[in-house]
């Protein structure tokens, strides 16, 4: 079949966004599809927020191509008689983080009324499509909820799992992931001040906020952390990931009501290592249930402490639990071949 | 510096442009200090009154923290940025020279005009805007001076693999290289293959533009048992493979119509010191051959590519002595990335 994949980018950031675009594009032409694709430039500014819309709007490739394949937003109003979604987030400030501080245009008439428009242009373009799957239940629910649409879940896998290999569990509890407020780092080096064995903490990733990495490197001086917590602010290539999760104790990963669960999770249970994750961190709790193959714990500093040392005292219990998360994949059918199939039916 | 590479996008379909703009994008990514990146936006020219949308889908999208742009055809060039440079490969010829030719598919009518007018008010304000405006040939640089106004300076982009193409032993085909499809002409070759009287062979190797033209030249090759002496390779092909039948042919054939620049099939050709057969009205491709000196101009009928075709296979000598003449015409123009780049960001 001739697809043509469409999402939206921000030329020069990279991330998930990315990932599971290229990655797909890969899969399907080993699965013997014919692929273009296509990342289209996209800034949610409220100013010329409908014109950029308006752009994708315009862009037809009905005839060039037997399927459309649209992921990330706005990408999903292209027009296409046989259009696919598989849709991983709204735009977020304008839905169900209107009510935070992350919205970007004021409570008043005139920004109700940018928000009702643009719930109105997704809904209408939403159900274009011939079927609408969703990165997570989080994002399938949101769909139901503010479109009135139903989404099936379907799990964005990595690219090369065979990769990820499990050298034991050691003394580090692990994040490789990027280091933004959102993912709170900040909040696992604050455990480290209470934890009472002598478990440590590894934080790999790059930011996009000096600011941020400034503030993390502070609160590990100020409380005299460096023997407790290693800290590689930089690019970590997927050989090094590998490296960084084969010997270590658990991979911690606690973001602010996430989307979806997140690669470094499901790196994790390619690794056979439980997760830490916090009651709060949205789809994370998708694949991580408590005492399944993780721990979910309140956000909170002191109980984050508790269950990293709780991981390394009992590392049995620890072990049971990484090998419990190795067999959620298979049960929540996360794989290439469920993804393509999905897709291309 | 971030820097954006813009260009349109047909889907599905690879040429030149395309080649040219991804090496683009390593060659200025190599820069100590520079992140590039290819921004591809999808186009239609079809239908013709549809060319207003596609004008609207370029000045409506908006570009975030990207310090320069570097564009490259019509109409992804009309996204908005502040410093914007060109490198001109195409305009919408279809309003232009193919209008006033009688040759474009936008009609003489109130609503073609109309058209026509759209292109070319987007044209100038955006023409206006672009910190520099440079062309890939002489031939665009005229267009752009006659129709527009606009001056600018010639930028001819270098080979993207020149070392691939060192030349080897003279053999006994000619090779079409190329997109193959209706505008380049590859007919021509091929029917004259039906009157040539010496043992010279065709080949013929690229990706098909057009299903049916690529039936049309099987039947031609078919009906005329001509399949001993016609190979032809629709496709997509490596470069090594390209390159190896470049070096290995008796001479190169390049036949479009009006071509806008030299084109990469005749500087890949010179390259290896292999003369080239093309036709009067090829346009750009004029630039580099001259008439027994470093390939062979014909008339654009089958007959007159068929005699110099013969001439080509009955001297020898001629040809090596052509080879060596093209590929010093080419050297002299002493193209190359560093100072294309070095243009590019200034």
């Amino acid at each position: 079949m001739k697809i043509v994949i469409a999402s939206s980018f921000v030329p020069f950031v990279h991330g998930g966004g990315r990932f599971i675009v290229d990655w797909l594009q890969q899969k399907l032409c080993e699965y013997g599809h014919e692929v273009e694709r296509f990342y289209l430039p996209f800034v949610d500014r409220p100013e010329d927020l409908f014109d950029q819309i308006l752009a994708f709007r315009l862009i037809d490739v009905s005839e060039a191509c037997d399927r459309l394949v649209a992921i990330r937003p706005p990408a999903h109003v292209l027009p296409h008689p046989n259009k696919v979604l598989w849709f991983i987030h709204h735009i977020r400030s304008l839905y169900d983080l209107w009510a935070s501080s992350y919205r970007f245009v004021p409570d008043n008439p005139a920004g109700r009324a940018v928000r009702a428009a643009m719930m109105d242009l997704d809904t209408r373009t939403l159900r274009e499509a011939r079927h609408i799957f969703a990165n997570s239940q989080v994002v399938a629910r949101r769909l139901e909820r503010f479109n009135g649409v139903s989404a099936k879940p379907l799990y964005p896998p990595i690219l090369t799992p065979e990769h990820f290999r499990n050298d034991g569990y050691g003394d580090e509890i692990v994040v490789v992931c990027r280091i933004e407020a959102h993912k709170r780092q900040l909040l696992l080096v604050e455990a480290m001040r209470h934890v009472r064995t002598p478990v440590k903490l590894r934080l790999c990733g790059t930011s996009m906020s000096p600011a941020h990495l400034q503030l993390i490197r502070a609160t590990i001086a100020e409380h005299r952390l460096e023997s407790k917590i290693a800290f590689e602010d930089r690019w970590i290539s997927e050989a090094e990931k590998v490296d960084r999760l084969a010997p270590a104790l658990a991979v911690a990963y606690l973001p602010e009501d996430e989307d979806s669960y997140g690669y470094c999770s499901l790196e994790a249970a390619h690794a056979r290592k439980a997760v830490l994750t916090t009651s709060d961190s949205g789809g994370v709790l998708e694949l991580v249930k408590d005492g399944v193959n993780g721990l979910v714990v309140p956000p909170d500093p002191m109980a984050i402490a508790d269950a990293m040392d709780r991981l390394f005292v009992d590392r049995a219990y620890t072990a049971r639990l990484g090998e419990a998360n190795n067999r959620r994949i298979s049960e929540l059918a996360i794989g290439w071949s469920t993804v393509v199939e999905a897709l291309t039916s | 510096m971030r820097v954006l590479v813009v260009n349109n996008a047909a889907p599905f379909i690879r040429g030149g442009a395309e080649e040219l703009a991804d090496h683009l994008v390593t060659r200025l990514n190599a820069i100590v200090g520079v992140e590039a990146e290819l921004l591809r936006i999808p186009f239609r020219s079809e239908p013709a009154d549809g060319i207003i949308e596609q004008i609207l889908i370029n000045k409506n999208l908006r570009l975030y923290q990207v310090d320069r742009v570097i564009a490259l055809k019509f109409p992804a060039y009309l996204l908005p940025h502040p410093v914007k440079v060109l490198w001109l490969l195409h305009q919408f010829r279809q309003a232009y020279d193919l209008y006033e030719s009688g040759a474009s598919h936008l009609c003489h009518c109130a609503s073609g005009a109309g058209t026509v007018q759209v292109v070319r008010n987007a044209d100038r304000q955006c023409f206006l805007e672009c910190r520099t405006i440079y062309t890939n040939s002489p031939v665009t640089q005229g267009r752009l001076q006659k129709f527009n106004g606009f001056s600018s300076t010639v930028l001819y982009p270098p080979l993207l693999d020149a070392e691939r193409f060192r030349g080897a032993e003279y053999g006994n085909y000619v090779f079409a290289g190329g997109r193959v499809g209706p505008g380049k002409r590859q007919h021509l070759l091929v029917e004259a293959m039906r009157h040539v009287r010496s043992t010279v062979r065709l080949v013929v190797a690229g990706p098909l533009d057009d299903q049916a033209y690529g039936s049309y030249l099987l039947r031609l090759v078919d009906q005329n048992e001509m399949s001993s002496r016609v190979d032809l390779l629709f496709g997509f092909h490596s470069r090594d493979q390209i390159a190896k039948l470049v070096n290995g042919a008796l001479a190169c054939a390049y036949v479009p119509i009006d071509e806008d620049s030299m084109g990469y099939v005749t500087m890949e050709a010179f390259a290896a010191a292999k003369a080239v057969v093309t036709t009067q009205d090829s346009g750009g491709v004029l630039e580099l051959v001259r008439d027994g000196e470093t390939g062979l101009i014909a008339e654009p009928d089958s007959q007159s590519l068929a005699t110099r075709l013969d001439q080509l296979a009955g001297d020898t000598g001629a040809v090596r002595e052509m080879g060596r003449a093209a590929k010093s015409v080419l050297d002299a123009k002493a193209l190359s990335w560093g100072y294309t780049i070095e243009r590019l960001l200034s």
